[in-house]
């Protein structure tokens, strides 16, 4: 069996600085490290558990962005991948999801993957869409907010539980080759072993520059950002931390709270 | 028979009900009509969506498609997927809008990527600027919202939900009409197994008069002994935490607020360490009363909150118990420790 996990590199979304420019947009600086995506930590250890507990499950991991995403393909292999794929970006810049999709499903289409895993969104741009938009492209059924998965023995396909709204569950059955988007919760995502990610620092990565694909148009365009408007009063209690306590205890009091 | 619609809105109906869901997208579509954009048109897909649709466009006065046929009984993006395709080839809209749910969020990708369409997910505001029609949805956690414009012909776009919001018309609309279609599904690849409902009964935390909630900013397990006794503070009080909590197993997932957890709406939602991500907010959006406690001054739950504090939960509960403590009262205290112990 062939499974190719998709991953992404993002900041540290809590060491996100966001600076108010006069104009009423922000500018953002990523002051922490980046990572991989935390959504596809669960596609990457899914895949891996699948390895375990089958014979010849080969991993392939796979992903889009510039030259320091590399980083996220060795956690990937130092996590139990096989191979790593990156789809080499020449500037910074998120591209979006329609770009990203179309990129990776021209990578995947004559590879004859079994099984496409991703996480259900990324941690940054929150799009969720590479997944459904890749399935669409390379005409493969699909699910997202995997939260539970059963391969039939042979393997043909696979059961899977999706979550909806209310911590509901939908079961779909689907037809292998497909693609499944992956919440978070339906595994625990190892940490790397040490001779993996020696592995991976020796091996050489599969380096497919995103120009020299078929050339795709992007439809939507992020113009910039914005901080958002509070919904409520927001009232920002100010003091020591014992005075801003003891004035939260008021308020309590004041509204009969306590 | 291809009319023109220039907005095309996408619901379900199941056993004979609409999905509520249609009211924020025509509110939706109402403020696209006031930004330039044309006609708007409601498509209903289902089993049996007859009666349903005829209700419809008497009460809201827009024209309405009902799509029907025995695989639409039951959600699949294949079926969904395919009839929204076909249906858009005949109509040609600038806009196809559906609700973001887990469904609508699942479909809506895959279906603007067959069509060629451009894709916004989970849009919650829209502005004009510089003339061109923007459209806001939250990145980084609901810290910043991104701005976004779309070129392409027809964009297709999921509507985060409870931010829209319909008047209904003073005046009742002169009903409009409804055009019905048999749908021809092709549903090969994927076969509906039904819905298995939530694990845990969730009416302890969506009664509760207040709620303590617990988020990433707790750090530690060992750290939630001190949200217990938090709440312990309270008459009445319950505990519930945001998703990355019940997914550590430190709080049972029938304590879950947010999109896949529960909707509560408390007299007090006390917000602790909780970075306020719009899959969470949405659970608690009709709190009467929210105060957010979080260490991070840009933290999204401030905006949704009337009281907010920067502070590190861990230090500062204990702070707030001495504060509160001479002015718990005593009978209270004896139920809350009753209750607890």
């Amino acid at each position: 069996m062939k499974i190719l996990v998709c991953v992404k590199q993002v900041p540290h979304v809590e060491g996100i600085a966001v600076k108010q420019d006069i104009d009423g947009m922000a500018t953002l600086e990523a002051l922490g490290a980046f990572r991989m995506n935390h959504f596809d930590e669960f596609a990457v250890e899914q895949a891996i558990h699948l390895k375990e507990s089958m014979d010849e499950v080969h991993v392939d991991v796979i992903t889009v962005g510039p030259e320091q995403a590399a980083h996220v393909l060795k956690r990937a292999i130092g996590m139990g991948g096989d191979e790593g794929i990156h789809l080499l970006t020449s500037t910074d810049a998120d591209p979006a999801p329609e770009l990203v999709a179309a990129w990776i499903a021209e990578f995947a289409r004559s590879r004859g993957y079994d099984l496409i895993l991703c996480g259900s969104m990324s941690e940054d741009s929150m799009c969720g869409q590479v997944g459904p938009m890749a399935a669409a492209l390379l005409d493969l059924p699909y699910a997202t907010q995997v939260i539970g998965m059963q391969l039939t023995r042979d393997p043909t396909g696979v059961s899977i539980e999706r979550e909806i709204e209310g911590g509901a569950r939908e079961l779909v059955f689907i037809s292998l080759p497909a693609l499944l988007a992956l919440q978070p919760g339906i595994n625990m995502p190892r940490y790397p072993s040490l001779s993996n990610l020696l592995r991976a620092n020796r091996q050489a990565l599969e380096i497919i520059p995103t120009h020299t694909l078929e050339p795709s148009r992007a439809q939507v365009h992020c113009l910039g950002f914005q901080l958002p408007a509070h919904e409520r009063a927001s009232q920002v209690i100010t003091g020591s931390a014992v005075e801003k306590a003891a004035q939260m205890a008021e308020i309590l009091k004041a509204k009969a709270l306590i | 028979m291809a009319e023109s619609v220039d907005i095309m809105l996408i619901t379900s109906c199941n056993l004979g009900r609409v999905d509520p869901g249609i009211y924020d997208l025509i509110a939706f579509g109402q403020r696209l009509q006031g930004l330039g954009a044309g006609t708007m048109g409601i498509w209903i897909l289902g089993e049996d969506v007859d009666a349903a649709a005829q209700d419809m466009a008497e009460r809201v006065g827009i024209r309405v498609t009902a799509v029907q046929g025995a695989g639409l009984a039951h959600y699949l993006n294949e079926a969904f997927c395919g009839v929204i395709s076909r249906e858009m080839e005949a109509v040609n809209p600038t806009f196809v809008c559906a609700a973001h749910t887990s469904r609508g969020w699942e479909w809506a990708p895959a279906l603007a990527a067959r069509m060629g369409a451009g894709c916004l997910c989970a849009v919650d505001g829209m502005v004009e600027s510089q003339g061109r029609l923007c459209f806001q949805r939250d990145v980084y956690g609901g810290k910043v919202k991104g701005l976004y414009t779309s070129d392409a012909a027809t964009t297709v776009i999921t509507v985060q939900p409870g931010v829209f919001k319909f008047e209904p018309p003073a005046v009742s609309p002169p009903p409009a009409a409804v055009t019905r279609k048999q749908a021809t599904l092709q549903t090969g690849r994927t076969r509906y197994g039904g819905v298995k409902q939530a694990a845990g009964d969730t009416s302890h935390i969506t009664s509760a008069p207040i709620i303590v909630a617990v988020g990433n900013g707790i750090g530690d397990q060992k750290n939630m002994a001190l949200i217990h006794r938090l709440a312990r503070l309270f008459p009445r009080a319950e505990v519930a935490g945001s998703r990355i909590i019940c997914d550590r197993g430190w709080l049972g997932y029938n304590r879950q607020v947010g999109v896949t957890g529960a909707t509560v709406s408390p007299a007090l939602y006390l917000a602790c360490g909780i970075s306020g991500a719009s899959q969470h907010v949405t659970g608690m959006r009709e709190a009467k009363f929210v105060i957010a406690i979080n260490t991070d001054p840009r933290a999204p739950m401030f905006n949704e909150a009337d009281i907010c504090i920067v502070e590190d939960i861990i230090h500062f509960i204990p702070l707030i118990e001495d504060a509160c403590a001479p002015l718990v009262n005593s009978t209270d205290q004896a139920f809350s420790d009753q209750r607890t112990n």
